[in-house]
């Protein structure tokens, strides 16, 4: 066992390699629940194939106008590349960050530190990730494309045939460019520069008649219509960029690769089980989202040592650390909202959903000191207060922060509803109590996940098997639910706008409409706890009423 | 004859905060070495750097003359951390059988035999590592380390959770490595061991503050943090 080591031998290890993949892939296959896996793909098919079927309804049939069809031609290819150059950023960036393999962590210390040549280790599961990639991007792909088709000549076969080719390429690019960026070691800053400044350029593109980097990659998006080969060109680059990505896969990091082991695992558990607040946890995780060691702003000490003020002050140390990257990506969530509520008011109902999903999704990051409080329970537990009185009073520094992000989402509506002045009093009145309203369905995933102290798991495994799925839909769906509800709200300036009323007095109802649930939130957050305490003692209340009548009626 | 570990300016650093300061060091082949030093010292970012598991942020380190992390300094280097990782599908003796063969020995079963009894593992070889308890877990580690030639191996705290027994036999195994001429390199806070070694390596604050003979050293001031 100590001598001093002989050459290895490589094709034994490989051989090991093989075999013990093998062996593991058997046992996996062993361990699956099949009648499980088969409900899922059976709610995967309902579901995918419901949402795909509802999309296609909202989609007329009919050949579109002829000046449609030439705009269409003239400026699609310019705009499907803002997509390959949105995968090219998103590769670049998460290359730089240790992506896009991820292994299990004994394979990082047991395989990566054996003799056997990494490459070849590592190009099963670079392959399984390229190919897992090609596969989801040319499925929506087909999807758009077959949509597409239903409006432009062609037909709806050769577009989805299309579609998939130009998601697989865009999938391609992501991937090429990710392996490129790690195996190259490609710092962070000049990966983001690099992919900002194509996708910049696209967006110029976009909006002039300057031809864009990534022309000939969305080019291939339109084939189902008609096909330049030309165009392959960038099919040709991008595998190029992935055969040599694979090439250099020796060069991997394992500092890396240990990193994203164990967050990549929890990722996919947290996606298994929806949990939404544990994906974008662990996504800023993956990215090396760290608080900042030093504020934005040093708050001056405290005054007041009282519990409100302890709670306000814990809550804006922990905002004033928040990086750079997300202060712009909150911004950046904050405008797109705007936009979309801007979009709602001009008729694309739609817009709204997406609008409450962002919401959702900001609330999710803002409301940090929140969850920080939520994933502590002992800290929390040991306090001298009312735990609902802990956590309402955590809303308040989360709720303030967001006054400025509203003026951003309130900007970005004016100007997507072309700068008119009239819309500027209505985004005003509505964009603080919207935004608000909007992150009240992160307060409800937030707090919901705080352990309960009054419920027992023998109450939940009581759960018949049929509610299950139901409740486990319910537990996915309710906070979307009410943050769509609280931003619902702008249909009222477009029900105003269309029937010619105050786009004012529209506007200070709907705000009054998202105050409403935001309020709401809070006062169930306050009183959750004691509601579910009453409850309880009900129950139990009544079922020792229920066991002392059985016993006198046996007794009798 | 290449040592067999050397550093030349090896540094790490976290952003803007330094784990290891510009570090040169020469290992020779055979020499059996501790490394003491306060907890966030630099010990495992050292360690774990000369296992080719972190980036280097300047500088280089080489396993028997060759750079970490390449295929031949995998080859010589046998590396037992103290954060243990297993498959959670594999039994203990498909660990030993998988990690030998990767390492290309053929004939490992004996050897792994002889480990399991030596760490009274014989009776768990059947079971899933992940579901042991932490000194059950170290043990493990220790069986899977040794299971392969090395030339050089690297340990970082390995008396964590173990028990007196277990300590003994660790302190044996060691014994035998150090004695069959492979190199060793141990992290530790069990000053204890620190006089069974050849030669003393404190870090403080990610800087090399002692370098010599176990006797000339005052151990527990040099675990002190600054």
């Amino acid at each position: 066992m100590t001598e001093v080591a002989p050459a290895a031998a490589p094709e034994s290890a490989y051989s090991a390699l093989r075999h013990l993949r093998r062996t593991r892939q058997l046992h996996r296959l062993g361990n699956i629940e099949w009648f499980e896996a088969a409900y899922r793909v059976y709610l995967l098919a309902i579901f995918g194939g419901g949402s795909v079927l509802w999309i296609s309804t909202s989609v007329k049939d009919g050949i579109a106008a002829p000046d449609t069809i030439a705009d269409v031609a003239a400026h699609a290819p310019t705009v499907l590349g803002l997509v390959v150059c949105f995968a090219l950023l998103s590769g670049l960036r998460g290359g730089a960050q240790g992506g896009p393999i991820a292994l299990e962590a004994a394979d990082v210390v047991h395989v990566m530190l054996s003799p056997v040549d990494r490459r070849r280790a590592l190009l099963r599961p670079a392959s399984q990730r390229v190919r897992g990639a090609m596969f989801s991007s040319a499925t929506a792909g087909a999807i758009a494309g077959q949509l597409a088709g239903r409006r432009l000549p062609g037909s709806l076969l050769a577009w989805a045939a299309g579609g998939a080719l130009f998601g697989a390429t865009a999938a391609l690019v992501w991937a090429g460019s990710a392996l490129l960026a790690h195996t190259l070691r490609l710092p962070r800053w000049v990966a983001t520069t690099a992919g900002i400044t194509a996708l910049a350029w696209q967006g110029v593109a976009v909006a002039t008649d300057i031809p864009g980097p990534a022309d000939r990659f969305g080019s291939l998006g339109l084939w189902g219509w008609r096909q330049h080969p030309a165009d392959l060109v960038g099919v040709g680059l991008s595998l190029a960029a992935v055969v040599a990505g694979f090439l250099l896969l020796r060069r991997i990091s394992l500092e890396a690769l240990a990193r994203r082991s164990a967050l990549v695992a929890q990722l996919r558990f947290a996606v298994t089980m929806q949990d939404l607040r544990t994906v974008v946890l662990l996504r800023r995780q993956l990215n090396q989202e760290q608080a900042r060691r030093h504020p934005w702003l040093r708050l001056r000490p405290a005054r007041s040592h009282g519990f409100n003020s302890t709670v306000w002050r814990r809550g804006w140390h922990g905002l004033l650390r928040f990086p750079g990257t997300r202060v712009v990506r909150l911004a950046a969530l904050a405008a797109t909202i705007g936009v979309l509520h801007g979009a709602t008011v001009r008729g694309t109902t739609p817009a709204m959903l997406g609008s409450a999903l962002l919401c959702f999704v900001l609330g999710l990051e803002v409301m940090e000191p929140l969850s920080q409080e939520v994933d502590q329970p002992d800290y929390n537990d040991s306090y001298p207060v009312e735990r609902g009185e802990l956590m309402v009073r955590h809303l308040v520094a989360p709720l303030v922060a967001l006054v400025p992000l509203s003026l951003v989402a309130a900007v970005a509506a004016v100007l997507t509803l072309g700068g008119s002045t009239r819309a500027i009093a209505p985004a005003a009145i509505m964009a603080l109590p919207t935004l608000w309203g909007g992150v009240s369905g992160s307060i409800v995933s937030i707090v919901r996940d705080a352990p309960d102290p009054f419920s027992s798991t023998k109450q939940q495994a009581f759960i018949p098997p049929e509610m299950a799925g139901f409740s486990t839909a319910l537990r996915l769906l309710l906070p979307l639910v009410i943050s769509t509800l609280a931003t619902c709200t702008v249909l009222l300036p477009r029900a105003a706008l269309r029937n010619g009323d105050s786009l004012v007095g529209a506007a200070l109802r709907g705000a009054v409409g998202s105050l409403l649930v935001i309020g709401a939130v809070c006062y169930w957050v306050k009183v959750r706890d004691r509601v579910r305490v009453k409850i309880r003692q009900f129950m139990d209340e009544g079922r020792s009423q229920t066991s002392a009548q059985r016993q006198q009626r046996s007794q009798a | 004859m290449s040592a067999a570990l050397s550093t030349h300016q090896l540094s790490k650093d976290y952003g803007d905060r330094p784990a290891l300061f510009p570090l040169d060091l020469e290992v020779p082949k055979g020499q059996h070495v501790a490394l003491v030093g306060h907890n966030g010292s630099g010990k495992t970012t050292l360690l774990r750097m000369a296992a080719g598991l972190l980036d280097n942020s300047g500088g280089e380190a080489r396993i028997a003359g060759h750079l970490a992390g390449t295929q031949p300094a995998r080859t010589a280097l046998s590396w037992l951390s103290d954060t243990p990782t297993f498959y959670d599908d594999l039994s203990l003796w498909e660990h030993l059988e998988y990690i030998a063969r990767l390492h290309g020995v053929a004939d490992w079963a004996d050897t792994a035999e002889s480990l399991l009894s030596r760490l009274h593992l014989g009776d768990r070889r059947d079971d899933i590592p992940t579901t042991f308890s932490r000194g059950l877990r170290q043990k493990a580690a220790i069986a899977i380390a040794m299971v392969r030639p090395f030339e050089v191996m690297l340990v970082d705290e390995p008396f964590v959770g173990l028990d007196q027994a277990g300590k003994d036999t660790l302190l044996e195994l060691l014994d035998e490595v150090a004695a069959g001429g492979a190199t060793l390199l141990v992290a530790t806070h069990e000053l204890a061991f620190v006089h069974r070694v050849q030669r003393l390596l404190a870090l403080r604050d990610g800087a090399l503050v002692f370098d010599g003979a176990p006797a000339t050293a005052d151990v527990h001031s040099l675990v002190l943090p600054a």
